[in-house]
């Protein structure tokens, strides 16, 4: 016996292997949960503000089938879609629902001229300029981007609009490009194969001379 | 010290030289430190008293804490989206919107074209239908619109009630109360004065006329400080309230007495277009200016004889002239001057007699009236009345009119009850000897109407706001007498009203209403009937049309040609001894602008001086009062001294001194504070624009100029780098030169093997390739690009403080060399320069971008379409691109200059406040209204540069490729390819261009305009032996010189110049 009194224990054998396969694992683990913590598919898909007015996309666009352009209306002319003024709410809720208690801030703001604060689902960071007439005018629909918005009772954020993101359309716009007169058809192609869809946005993407840019420029100004 | 002793290394220095200041002929210590460090000294210092080290120190502890603290894993904060309530009709959110306009200096308006996004106004552009723009806009010009969002615009109305010391807020109402009683005490006028700057605006001679039946007996009183004695001078040559209009396309030969016409004149956008037309060397030939001048001007750079001459040996001279020109000898001046050559004389005489009826003699506003007349005898009699010049009858104030010292002495004598004082600065810039605030003290009544509460506003009982020309409507007259409208962009930010809004109020009008006065002036000038209640059609289709064209069509008056009287006034009598000349600022004016910060940091085109002015000197006189830059003198006239710093300046006539007007005010804004010093108190009523026998002595102390002259210098070495590589840099020859070899400009330097160091850059499936030139035979180095470039893509002042360090963020720089003949003994003669080169220095995009080599995280890159990409987000500011740059082109930001939040910063990390808490910066956010959302804001850390306006090319190619796809299908399928027409997309520094130096455009396009000049004989690029390729190319300048070639043979590159240590290579050709 004498000195083998002082030897570690016969457990301690596996320290270093243990140590090293955690040692291995962590930084990956580390890496892995950073990386997904802090992507936009985390931290931006799924964001479902609360808006002032309990607006239904998926009564008006779905239910009611009004057009996506009848409210935003310069989503062809300028980069922004616009959340529409008040006035084109009251173009039918001076009729409809005048004494609702939820459309009171509604016709609050009818009344005083101060605008609706609506909340912000959609975001780009600041130095990102994205333009809505340089996609829907080239029949890229609102689908791509936004989901299904008519069948959304409280719109949320479905796509994580991600410079990657952007990107994989960008490099291969085909699956993404339809008629442009069918931007706002948020079904249209459900029917379809991939085959047909591919076909269709090969033929839009070759009518309309389409060269989807990759350059940085094209979007950071 | 005539001459300076050039000691380049090699001793090899012969004739043409060129150099950027005298310091670098000298090679100073200091010059040699700027060359020697990537960036100044000082500018990699974070700050005073905190190195590297400690502030890495910190950082690191920071980093630790945050992580500690980190709440992390959260959306970025939420955001709302404020819709209008109800939408104008035709207003789309995101997207700019231009309006027709004017604005108004001086009297004379020139059109603009005003950006607006989402209401706010945010740049100014000249329109291309106006005859005072032709779509050009000076820089002044564009800067009025930062004016609009002036921290320190006065924010109401102001009373000091009875004698007491302090004024109290007020209201509009409260004035209009005092003044509906104080009115009824005026009686029929005859103590009421009116002070009101010049001005071409129907609306306000209508309002006068108003008045004039309210008030018979009142009296008013035009004053300008920057007026010319041209009207007067006019008058006694033609009788008549005349103004001459030139047509410099069709002269072949101009004289300008002092006149700078390209750069100051009111007129100069117009008259800069006209002379460029004339500046390509088609068939050879090429218009010709010679220059009568004590002080070096842009007018001066850009002449191809320059006669230096004192101001007041100017009016001799035109005698001279006249006297030979029209065979009168009474013209002659009476006493001989001893200073001018009475050959050269001789010479410009045949010259003008030779071009008879294609020449054209201008005289500046420095000259006394009767040199006017005798330009006007001139041009008469050498056939050019009625081809180059005409004239123009202009309209005078409807009322009573007398000048200041009237007014002053009337105030004196105590028969002046009420003054009205409206705009301008009188106080301030009024003549010293007629004392005009003691004057006021006299008026019992004092009423102003300006922007700011300044000196004349602190002088006065009742201070009123008055609203920007962008918040109000209005009317004016350009230099032709053409009439615009001038319509409001956003309502006035302080509830300030305007001139015509508050003379219909003082007249007793019942509709005060700005749009109802101009309105019916519109239906009055245009002889058109009111409805039958006595009001203007609520529709009318010529109405509309002038606001949206921005001119009224038809109401350009007839040109006259009067017969010139022959009998001239004498010339005035000047002081012998030192000759102190006023002029007025490139950047301020006559001091207006002294609060708006891109001006006070906007290079002067000669000096590259910012945030001050200095006494320019020659370098003989500067040695007999024993300083050099940056020393303060006395500078003496008549008992009268006023202290600034010296600047020695090549071309600044012996025995004169220049000083530039406007700097040094009073008022206590955020830039005027301590910019520069005040030279009105040497101006009197007899001598405003220059007076003799003046004195100038150093006081001892000296001061840091911040001039940019020596910054982001391209060379590696100051003189002999200069010497060998600046005639490569600036190509010039003589224009007979250029006849025997066109492509001299391709014959300097060197072309090397085409063996690049990397991978070439691949243009594969490319759709554009853009591409720039710029002609720098156009180039007249004014800086209305800068100011453009200033406005269109965001970019802060740093402050004299910063631009002390090098650290100026202007995107296009004008690099300013000077050309130095030799003077026989092996030195150069430094007090009169050959040639003053002038060239705009931007990102070239090279294709081989040395920047791209060495950026680590791919923040610079290639686009497809040629540009150098320029990605912030992706930017961690190790400035390598910078130091890689061989153009030194790229800015850094050392500080968030328009940061969000001037508060956040405090203890270490606070900074010298000057850069934003003091300066217009982002940190107010009434100041933040004027940025372009279409360009990101970049902030601390991040390297930035010159995109050729990138935001204006995707939003160019989003139009035509968006009104591409509506087409039929047929007509798709026949033009296959998305075409952008040559011309559709301009970036800001060609868009305003006067003389239309800059050209953007498709290089594939083989016949867009850009791909014609970078074909031309004179194209060149710069830094070509790099290998670096360039897409900008620069056109060599040509010189039309009448008085002596001055230009060797050897123009460089081939001879004993051009060969530096790569020649050894063999690459050399």
């Amino acid at each position: 016996m004498g000195r083998y009194h002082y030897v570690f224990p016969k457990w301690s054998n596996l320290v270093v292997p243990l140590a090293t396969c955690v040692g291995a694992i962590a930084p990956l683990y580390v890496a892995f949960i950073v990386a997904w913590g802090f992507s936009p598919e985390t931290t931006d898909v799924g964001y479902q503000p609360v808006q002032p007015v309990p607006f239904s996309h998926a009564l008006h666009a779905g239910e009611l089938g009004i057009d996506c352009r009848y409210c935003h209306n310069t989503v062809e002319v300028s980069p922004h879609a616009s959340i529409p003024p008040t006035q084109t709410c009251m173009n039918c809720h001076a009729m409809i629902h005048p004494d609702s208690d939820k459309l009171k801030p509604l016709h609050e703001s009818w009344k005083t001229g101060r605008p609706m604060a609506w909340v912000r689902v959609h975001d780009l960071p600041d130095y990102a300029f994205f333009n809505h007439s340089a996609h829907v005018l080239r029949g890229v629909s609102c689908v791509e981007c936004h989901g299904r918005i008519d069948t959304m009772e409280v719109v949320r954020q479905a796509k994580p609009l991600s410079m990657g993101w952007c990107l994989k359309c960008h490099r291969n716009p085909e699956p993404h490009l339809r008629d442009p007169d069918l931007v706002t058809q948020l079904e249209w192609g459900w029917d379809m194969s991939d085959a047909e869809r591919l076909a269709a946005g090969a033929h839009w993407r070759e009518t309309n001379d389409l060269h989807p840019s990759q350059d940085c420029s094209t979007c950071h100004r | 010290m005539s001459s300076v002793n050039g000691k380049g290394p090699s001793g090899r220095i012969t004739g043409q030289t060129y150099w950027r200041s005298l310091n670098e002929v000298a090679d100073t210590p200091e010059f040699r430190t700027f060359m020697h460090r990537e960036f100044p000294a000082g500018a990699t210092e974070l700050l005073d008293g905190t190195d590297r080290r400690g502030f890495l120190k910190i950082m690191g502890a920071s980093m630790a804490l945050a992580g500690a603290g980190l709440t992390g894993c959260r959306r970025w904060p939420k955001q709302h989206i404020v819709p209008f309530a109800a939408r104008p009709e035709g207003m789309h959110p995101g997207k700019a919107t231009q309006y027709a306009s004017i604005v108004e200096l001086g009297g004379i308006a020139t059109g603009i074209l005003a950006t607006t996004h989402d209401g706010r106004p945010t740049k100014l552009e000249g329109n291309p239908e106006h005859p005072g723009s032709l779509g050009a806009l000076t820089g002044q010009q564009q800067a009025m619109v930062l004016d609009v969002y002036d921290p320190d615009r006065s924010r109401g109305v102001l009373e000091r009630p009875g004698e007491a010391a302090s004024r109290a807020q007020s209201q509009w109402s409260a004035f209009e109360a005092w003044w509906g009683e104080h009115a009824k005490t005026l009686g029929s006028g005859s103590g009421l004065w009116f002070v009101g700057e010049p001005t071409g605006s129907p609306s306000v001679r209508r309002m006068q006329r108003m008045l004039r039946g309210t008030f018979p007996d009142a009296t008013w009183v035009t004053w300008d400080p920057m007026a010319s004695a041209q009207a007067g001078g006019l008058d006694a040559a033609m009788g008549g309230d005349l103004r001459p209009v030139y047509d410099l396309a069709k002269a072949d030969l101009i004289l300008s007495l002092d006149s700078d016409f390209l750069c100051g004149h009111p007129d100069a956008l117009a008259l800069s277009r006209a002379w460029a037309s004339r500046r390509t060397p088609k068939h050879g030939e090429m218009s010709r200016v010679i220059m009568f001048e004590a002080g070096l001007s842009v007018t001066g750079a850009a002449a191809d004889d320059r006669q230096e001459m004192r101001t007041a040996d100017v009016a001799k001279a035109a005698a001279m002239l006249a006297a030979r020109v029209t065979g009168d000898r009474a013209l002659a001046p009476g006493a001989g001057g001893p200073t001018i050559v009475e050959a050269a004389m001789d010479d410009i005489a045949d010259l003008l007699k030779a071009a008879h009826g294609r020449s054209l003699v201008i005289a500046g506003r420095s000259q006394p009236a009767a040199v006017h007349h005798l330009a006007a005898l001139m041009n008469e009699s050498l056939g050019n009345a009625g081809k180059t010049v005409q004239y123009v009858r202009i309209e005078q104030p409807e009322m009573d009119t007398a000048d200041l010292a009237a007014f002053v002495s009337a105030a004196k004598a105590g028969t002046v009850d009420t003054a009205v004082l409206i705009g301008g600065n009188p106080v301030f810039d009024a003549p010293a000897d007629l004392n005009l605030a003691a004057a006021l003290k006299k008026v019992r009544n004092t009423v102003r109407l300006s922007s700011h509460n300044d000196e004349t506003s602190r002088a006065c009982r009742w201070h009123l706001n008055q609203a920007h020309s962008l918040e109000c409507w209005g009317d004016g007259t350009a230099w032709n007498g053409m009439l615009s409208i001038q319509q409001p962009m956003i309502l006035p930010l302080f509830g300030g009203r305007s001139t015509i809004e508050v003379l219909a109020l003082m007249a007793g009008e019942t509709d005060t209403a700005g749009f109802d006065i101009v309105r019916r002036t519109f239906q009055e000038r245009t002889g058109k009937a009111m409805t039958p209640a006595g009001d203007v059609p609520t529709y009318d289709p010529d109405w509309r049309r002038a606001l949206h064209s921005g001119v009224i069509a038809g109401s350009i008056p007839t040109f006259e040609t009067p017969p010139v009287r022959r009998s001239v006034k004498a010339l005035p009598s000047v002081a012998k001894g030192l000759e102190v000349n006023f002029t007025p600022s490139y950047a301020i004016g006559d001091g207006r602008f002294a609060n708006n910060g891109w001006l006070a940091e906007l290079p002067d085109p000669l000096t590259k001086l910012t945030w001050e002015n200095a006494v320019l000197m020659h370098e003989g006189d500067a040695s007999d009062a024993g300083v050099e830059d940056g020393d303060m003198v006395r500078v003496t006239v008549d008992g009268t001294s006023i202290e600034g710093p010296v600047i020695v300046q090549p071309g600044q006539k012996h025995g004169t001194v220049s000083i530039a007007l406007g700097w040094g005010r009073t008022f206590p804004g955020r830039v005027s504070t301590d910019a520069g010093f005040n030279a009105y108190p040497l101006r009197t009523s007899g001598g405003m624009w220059y007076r003799g026998g003046g004195s100038v002595k150093a006081t001892g102390d000296s001061t840091e100029l911040a001039r940019t002259q020596d910054h982001f210098a391209i060379d590696s070495v100051g003189g002999r780098g200069t010497q060998e590589r600046l005639p490569m840099l600036f190509r010039e020859a003589s224009l007979e030169t250029f006849k025997n070899e066109p492509k001299f400009a391709q014959h300097v330097g060197h072309s090397l093997g085409r063996l690049s160091l990397w991978q070439e850059q691949q243009f594969e499936g490319a759709q554009y390739a853009w591409g720039m030139s710029i002609d720098l035979n156009k180039c007249i180095g004014c800086g209305d690009c800068v100011m453009a470039c200033q406005a269109e893509n965001n970019l802060p002042i740093v402050g004299k403080h910063q631009v002390l360090m090098g650290r100026e963020m202007h995107w296009i720089r004008i690099d300013r060399y000077y050309r130095f003949t030799s003077d026989g003994h092996g030195g150069f003669n430094t007090s009169n320069p050959g040639t003053i080169a002038m060239q705009p220095m931007m990102c070239q995009h090279c294709e081989n971008a040395p920047c791209e080599q060495v950026c680590p995280v791919a923040a610079t890159i290639h686009t497809s379409d040629g540009l150098n990409a320029m990605v912030y987000n992706r930017c961690i500011g190790t400035r390598y691109c910078s130091n890689n740059c061989p153009y030194k082109v790229r800015r850094f930001n050392y500080f968030d200059y328009f940061r969000r939040d001037p508060l956040r910063e405090t203890g270490m990390l606070q900074v010298q406040p000057d850069y934003y808490v003091r300066r217009q910066s982002g940190g107010d956010p009434l100041r933040r209204m004027q940025f372009n959302p279409d360009v990101t804001v970049r902030m601390r850390g991040v390297m930035e540069k010159c995109t050729w306006c990138t935001q204006r090319i995707e939003s160019a190619k989003i139009q035509a490729r968006n009104a591409w796809v509506k087409l039929p299908e047929a007509q798709k399928a026949a033009a296959k390819r998305v075409v952008i027409p040559d011309g559709t997309i301009t970036p800001a520094c060609a868009q305003t261009c006067a003389t239309q130096a800059i050209v953007f455009g498709d290089l594939m396009d083989p016949d867009s305009r850009v791909s014609k000049m970078h074909a031309d004989d004179r194209a060149y690029a710069l830094l070509d032996e790099l290998n670096v390729k360039p897409r900008n190319k620069y056109l060599a300048r040509l010189t039309n010189s009448a008085m002596g070639e001055r230009y060797p043979e050897d123009h460089g590159g081939h001879g004993e110049h051009g060969h530096d240590d790569h020649s050894a290579a063999g690459g050399h050709h």
